[in-house]
């Protein structure tokens, strides 16, 4: 089922990167009402697995995979929405459709042991995936920023010149994205701290677990960036690199991690 | 009904001839008025002004194009007090789609002395306001207008004929935008008391900027710029640097053979800012700045060249979009020459649905005698009914040959088929004669039935 909104997001794209070209009010049109349509559908497909499992399926890699795209889709359209900047777009889409390839084309077995129960379990988990999402968007930004960056200092004002918003947007949209994710991934990351504690399963704090230890990184690079944009001035292409960065990490933490190894399962 | 202009712009009539007829000087609504009030063509006619620093055109619906013609070029020399055979040489005319298409290409930005340049669009906007507020709009200029609006938008949107600055200012504050977002409430500090970094100061001043610094060896100098500026601060020149620190833009004006900020100063000068971005301008030459301190991250060096470059680059953007834009007028003519065409047939269509209606009225009059013999209530029910039915009978028979009329593509065939429904229908009799034209059949003994 969740072929779909794969689907659909792919017309988004093609219709992202017709604006992207022609920039013409039809082309907006069309490109944010397909990504709409996609979300929508993506919305129901997610709306149906809760039905059938009884709970947000968020329990299986494949699942979580799912809810991090749509949670990007909703980040991304809120982002286009109230900016009424498209150009992001073309970059956004093909990292929702590279993702939500996995669960188009995979399905997990529903996984749902007792002991990852309660609302502390759903905190953590929902968080997380949300933080990741900010994090993606702030990446995307972040490799816009750099593109633009690099034209104007190297005066060759072209392509991104003519379609992008300023430097200084970016930048900020940039921050706000990383505050918003930072905030949330401390709060996950808490919430499970504080789970694990209450379920007393000592494997569930352990260091050893490449996805914990991950996501520790995860923390510290994004809470120095956050620090370097604010102590030190590494605002601008520098913070922009570090998000791409701290992306780079969120998505070892997503794919392999959760495919390849046996990490944080319980 | 015809569509005139007559006017004179850059491309036809020096600089000298058009500051002398500038209609804004006096204001457009009070030449729109005179002229209204002068009838010109024998009649109250549609008329709207367009008037920008580079053109003035009216734009007229008029029955004779000949007389109105010769009556505006007389109007324009009376209101501005110039010789008309000072005008006359360099005055434009043309009628109907062609003044149509001209408009639209003026819209576009097609017509401008900067082809593209976005400030036109307002002022045909302003034009057909101010010809609503003087009372001079009618239909026929209305529809012009909204047309040529959608070409304006359409050129705008589709195309980018008005994309990217073409001249040096413009492309600096355009760059400041794409770095700032915006200019309000940055610093701006310019290096230099001549001639050019004021012309700069005052350009980025205009746009909003929180404050410019005049920074010059003599401070007198800085400070007689700084107050033909306005609202400009004058900076010692052992100041800079602390003048550098706190701002966002700056421009190198100096007349200096070597170079007054070197990579070293830039540093340094970067260093407390804390990675806040510096757009340096050097329109100066020999060059003011080193232009390794245009490596520095989070410095933009542009000097006078790179501007020039960005300019050339703009204006061959804007010279491959005007087929484009070309392509929009004529999509945009063509709807609207259709709907003049239509115009054309008015008066044959008009005429068409007189006679037909005269033709049910004498009918349902005829009827009235044979209704008669009814009791009350059946003969209004039945006279309302045959109202009715003759009513949507006759809109029913007129309905294709009007949408065939109004339709049709050329101006000859138009009148062809005008001529020939005119004929066959018998409407120039039917209107000689005039409402009397289709006498009812009317018994001797008929008794005086109620007209409808």
């Amino acid at each position: 089922m969740n072929i779909v909104p794969l689907v659909i997001y792919a017309c988004a794209f093609v219709g992202y990167s017709l604006h992207f070209a022609r920039r013409t009010p039809i082309s907006a049109r069309l490109a944010t009402t397909m990504l709409a349509a996609a979300m929508l559908a993506h919305t129901f497909i997610i709306g149906m697995r809760t039905m059938q499992v009884g709970q947000v399926p968020v329990f299986d890699a494949t699942s979580a995979m799912s809810m991090f795209v749509w949670l990007l889709a909703v980040a991304y359209l809120y982002t286009e929405v109230t900016t009424d900047e498209r150009a992001m777009g073309v970059f956004i889409l093909p990292l929702i459709l590279a993702l939500q390839a996995i669960p188009a084309f995979r399905t997990d077995a529903v996984v749902h042991p007792a002991v990852l129960r309660g609302p502390l379990f759903g905190i953590h988990v929902s968080s997380l995936l949300f933080a990741y999402a900010s994090f993606a968007l702030a990446c995307v930004i972040g490799i816009t920023y750099v593109l633009l960056f690099k034209e104007i200092k190297t005066k060759h004002l072209g392509v991104f010149y003519a379609r992008l918003p300023s430097l200084q947007v970016l930048d900020q949209m940039n921050q706000r994205a990383i505050v918003v994710g930072w905030v949330f991934l401390t709060i996950g990351l808490i919430a499970g701290v504080v789970f694990a504690v209450e379920a007393n399963v000592p494997a569930m704090l352990s260091l050893d677990d490449p996805k914990i230890l991950v996501a520790l990184i995860c923390w510290l690079v994004y809470s120095f960036e956050l620090f370097a944009a604010r102590r030190i001035g590494w605002a601008g292409r520098r913070a922009a690199y570090l998000s791409a960065l701290g992306f780079a990490i969120v998505l070892l933490n997503f794919v392999p991690i959760s495919y390849l190894t046996s990490s944080h399962k319980f | 009904m015809r569509l005139l202009l007559v006017g004179i712009s850059h491309r036809t009539a020096p600089v000298d001839l058009r500051e002398r007829v500038d209609f804004q000087a006096r204001g457009v609504e009070l030449a729109l008025r005179t002229l209204a009030a002068r009838k010109p063509g024998g009649t109250a006619n549609e008329i709207a002004l367009l008037s920008t620093c580079n053109r003035a055109e009216l734009y007229m619906a008029c029955e004779d194009v000949g007389t109105a013609r010769s009556e505006l070029v007389s109007f324009i020399s009376a209101f501005h007090d110039v010789d008309a055979s000072a005008i006359e040489p360099h005055v434009y005319d043309v009628t109907d789609v062609e003044a149509a298409r001209h408009l639209f290409r003026v819209a576009a930005g097609l017509d401008s002395l900067v082809v593209g340049e976005p400030q036109i669009l307002g002022q045909v906007k302003e034009a057909h306001s101010a010809s609503r507020q003087a009372d001079t709009a009618g239909p026929l200029l209305n529809r012009l207008f909204h047309a040529c609006f959608a070409v304006g938008k359409r050129v705008r949107t589709e195309t980018n004929l008005g994309s990217g600055a073409v001249s040096v200012s413009y492309a600096a504050v355009n760059l400041a935008k794409k770095i700032f977002g915006g200019l309000e409430g940055r610093n701006v500090v310019v290096l230099g008391a001549g001639e050019m970094g004021k012309l700069t100061a005052q350009h980025m001043k205009s746009q909003g900027v929180r404050q410019v610094t005049i920074v010059s060896r003599t401070i007198a100098h800085a400070a007689r710029t700084a107050e033909a500026i306005g609202g400009a601060t004058a900076a010692r020149w052992e100041d800079m640097d602390a003048a550098l620190s706190a701002s966002d833009i700056v421009i190198t004006a100096t007349g200096a053979a070597t170079p007054v900020l070197t990579k070293a100063r830039v540093e340094s000068v970067m260093r407390p800012r804390r990675g806040r971005p510096l757009f340096i301008i050097d329109i100066a030459v020999p060059r003011d700045v080193e232009p390794a301190a245009g490596e520095i991250e989070q410095v933009f060096l542009y000097n006078i060249d790179d501007l020039q470059a960005s300019v050339r680059e703009n204006l061959a953007r804007r010279s491959s979009e005007v087929a484009r834009a070309e392509s929009i007028v004529e999509e945009e003519l063509e709807k609207f020459s259709r709907w003049l065409r239509s115009r054309g047939v008015i008066p044959t269509v008009v005429a068409l649905r007189q006679s037909f209606e005269s033709i049910r009225r004498a009918e349902i009059d005829r009827l009235e005698f044979k209704l008669s013999g009814l009791p009350p209530d059946a003969r209004d029910e039945a006279r309302a009914r045959v109202d009715e039915i003759t009513h949507l009978l006759v809109e029913k028979l007129l309905l294709m040959p009007t949408e065939q009329l109004k339709s049709l593509a050329d101006a000859e065939t138009a009148s062809m088929y005008a001529e020939a429904i005119t004929r066959v229908f018998g409407l120039d009799e039917a209107e000689q004669k005039g409402e009397s034209r289709v006498e009812p059949f009317r018994p001797k003994s008929r008794p005086s039935g109620r007209q409808r």
